[in-house]
């Protein structure tokens, strides 16, 4: 449960899901540690997503073992697996549709934690709580009253970020947050993970977009047909022959390779 | 927004009271309390098909589940009927939950179909049950009724009693405020669940189900809650709609009726909070006309259904919605154009 415990926060052995013959997560380990920062990369079918609905309960692994705490969660449900502190997004923009921004993150908030027994009439301080602290941390404060339906592509983004960060997550996945926004978009979104990664949130991240996973992760795995061929430090991953060859390409490697440089100089 | 709806609603029911007393045909007062009773039962169908996004076509058969309960306790047992119908309401609350049950791993048209399926089951046991009960027999041991009155309906159970409080002349005035008691008690209850944490967890799930489960919401729990909380009111429905008319019959499980109500809903605006009212109001106003035609009564109303789910799916209170939306947006822009 903590670091000095040694036992992980999330471990993931032996995990296999397999369509049909397809294995898209193919004997795929992760160990994820409280305070840690992961990104998954890997070019398209690489069976990131599917890793992701594998180990948050919507698409039950065929075989291999889950733990989140030390506890076994390979078949339980994801209403429940959230409210033993896993939350995710999804990659389409998934959102309540018909309510504002500020109940659809309530619905995190109120159901997120834990839903004993019938559940009570209103809203208890503390639900109202999480919700302004999420509204915040995701930029959303003044745009609570928008209805989703309406509101931009990354104002939808970060709606669904702010109802997983409402449920308090002990491990938070985000499966590509910056897909389909432009550049400075992506810097926005860049931002407000950085604060949640300054809350000491722990997370696993997806996206393609190497900029972004290279600057928020502190480790990264590289998934290529269900299997993991790289996990390890940033630096090391732009001089892995194998990455770069199935994934990166030689031209994005070198760039990538300025861009940490020019990153890392200032900052001494 | 709210209190603008309170404000309606104090309005409609300051109508719905003086009614009686503005000079109307006594027909009139009879129609008025039908429609009472189908807005309510419309009204509980809103909360699990607009409210929760469930397909379910079973309102109907727990509306005549609650009315066969009632003339059951009431001709076998004996029973007042003011003992019956919360016990009526209470049954159908069970029945409803097993049905909720048995839809609990289908999704959208398949539940239509498997409660439709159980209402039809309901109508052909109703109307093929022609054994002679021996608990008809006690009384007169030449005729023959069987358990559920078969395909004749049964009576003989009782009513809501006003004839000897009020008299041969003013008991239908009983009938009628004790119907729109009934539908204020479901207008004011289906309110109150869709603004609670229960509706948001209804709504989350009608919305986007997958998202509603990552977040927390079970599925399996809100769904049942859902069926259950619909039943009480519509079973009691039931319940006073036998007891205004002293007869049940296998009608109220079949299909007509349901198209009828499911109009009512579709025309109203499914989800809206009037839309209930609305379309009962609607719908009753639109079957005085086609009873010319009879024969065309069906066909004039799935017309309706049609027209309404192409070019209106909101129904009338989502068209209201969207109108004073747009008057709102306009009469701003105004302002702010004339005070520049």
């Amino acid at each position: 449960m903590t670091p000095e415990s040694g036992e992980p926060l999330l471990a993931c052995r032996n995990v296999f899901k397999y369509f049909g013959a397809l294995a898209a997560v193919n004997d795929f380990d992760l160990d994820v540690h409280t305070g840690d920062v992961v990104g998954i990369g890997g070019p398209n079918g690489a069976g990131k997503t599917t890793f992701l609905d594998v180990i948050s309960g919507i698409n039950a692994a065929t075989s291999g073992e889950i733990r989140l705490e030390g506890r076994d969660i390979s078949r339980v449900r994801p209403d429940l697996i959230c409210h033993r502190g896993m939350a995710r997004t999804f990659q389409l923009n998934a959102g309540f549709d018909s309510l504002s921004i500020r109940e659809n993150v309530l619905i995190g908030s109120a159901f997120g934690l834990g839903d004993r027994g019938v559940p009570a009439v209103t809203y208890s301080r503390a639900m109202r709580e999480r919700v302004d602290r999420a509204l915040e941390l995701c930029r959303l404060t003044d745009r609570a009253h928008a209805t989703a339906r309406d509101v931009p592509v990354l104002e939808r983004k970060l709606l669904m970020l702010a109802s997983a960060v409402a449920t308090d997550p002990k491990l938070l996945l985000i499966d590509e947050p910056v897909g389909g926004l432009n550049p400075h978009e992506v810097d926005d979104v860049m931002e407000i993970v950085e604060g949640l990664v300054a809350e000491g949130m722990t997370i696993i991240l997806i996206e393609h977009v190497m900029r972004f996973l290279l600057q928020l992760s502190r480790r990264v795995v590289i998934m290529h047909h269900g299997e993991k061929i790289y996990e390890g430090d940033t630096q090391g991953l732009l001089s892995d022959r194998r990455v770069v060859e199935v994934y990166l390409g030689a031209g994005t490697a070198d760039r990538l390779q300025h861009m940490l440089a020019e990153r890392a100089a200032p900052n001494g | 927004m709210k209190y603008r709806d309170l404000i309606i609603f104090a309005i409609l029911l300051a109508i719905a009271i003086a009614f009686p007393w503005m000079g109307v045909k006594r027909y009139l007062i009879a129609s008025a309390l039908i429609m009472f009773c189908y807005a309510t039962v419309v009204s509980q169908w809103n909360l699990v098909f607009g409210i929760a996004g469930i397909f379910s076509l079973a309102q109907v058969a727990i509306f005549a589940f609650g009315a066969y309960t009632t003339a059951v306790l009431g001709r076998y047992m004996d029973l007042t009927l003011w003992y019956a119908f919360p016990i009526a309401g209470l049954a159908g609350m069970v029945f409803s939950f097993f049905v909720g049950l048995a839809c609990l791993r289908m999704r959208g048209i398949y539940v239509a179909l498997l409660t439709l399926a159980i209402s039809q089951v309901m109508f052909v046991l109703i109307q093929t049950d022609s054994a002679c009960s021996p608990l008809n027999q006690r009384d007169n041991p030449a005729t023959c009724v069987s358990f559920t009155g078969g395909a004749q309906g049964l009576g003989g159970f009782g009513s809501f009693g006003w004839r000897d409080v009020l008299g041969g002349r003013n008991w239908i005035l009983g009938d009628y405020y004790t119907m729109l008691a009934l539908l204020v008690v479901a207008l004011i209850f289906t309110a109150a669940v869709t603004q609670s944490r229960i509706g948001l967890a209804f709504k989350a799930l009608r919305d986007n189900e997958e998202l509603a489960r990552s977040r927390g919401v079970s599925v399996f729990k809100y769904q049942l809650i859902v069926f259950a909380a619909s039943a009480f009111l519509t079973a009691m429905a039931g319940g006073f709609y036998a007891a205004h008319f002293g007869a049940v019959g296998s009608n109220l499980v079949a299909f007509p009726l349901l198209l009828f109500l499911i109009s009512m809903l579709v025309v109203g605006g499914i989800g809206k909070a009037w839309g209930p009212l609305l379309g009962a109001f609607l719908l009753m106003a639109a079957d005085e006309v086609f009873k010319e035609f009879s024969d065309w009564r069906n066909i004039g109303l799935g017309m309706i259904v049609l027209v309404f789910m192409i070019f209106l799916p909101e129904g009338v209170a989502g068209a209201i919605e969207a109108v004073s939306k747009r008057a709102t947006r306009l009469w701003t822009a105004l302002r702010r154009r004339s005070s520049a």
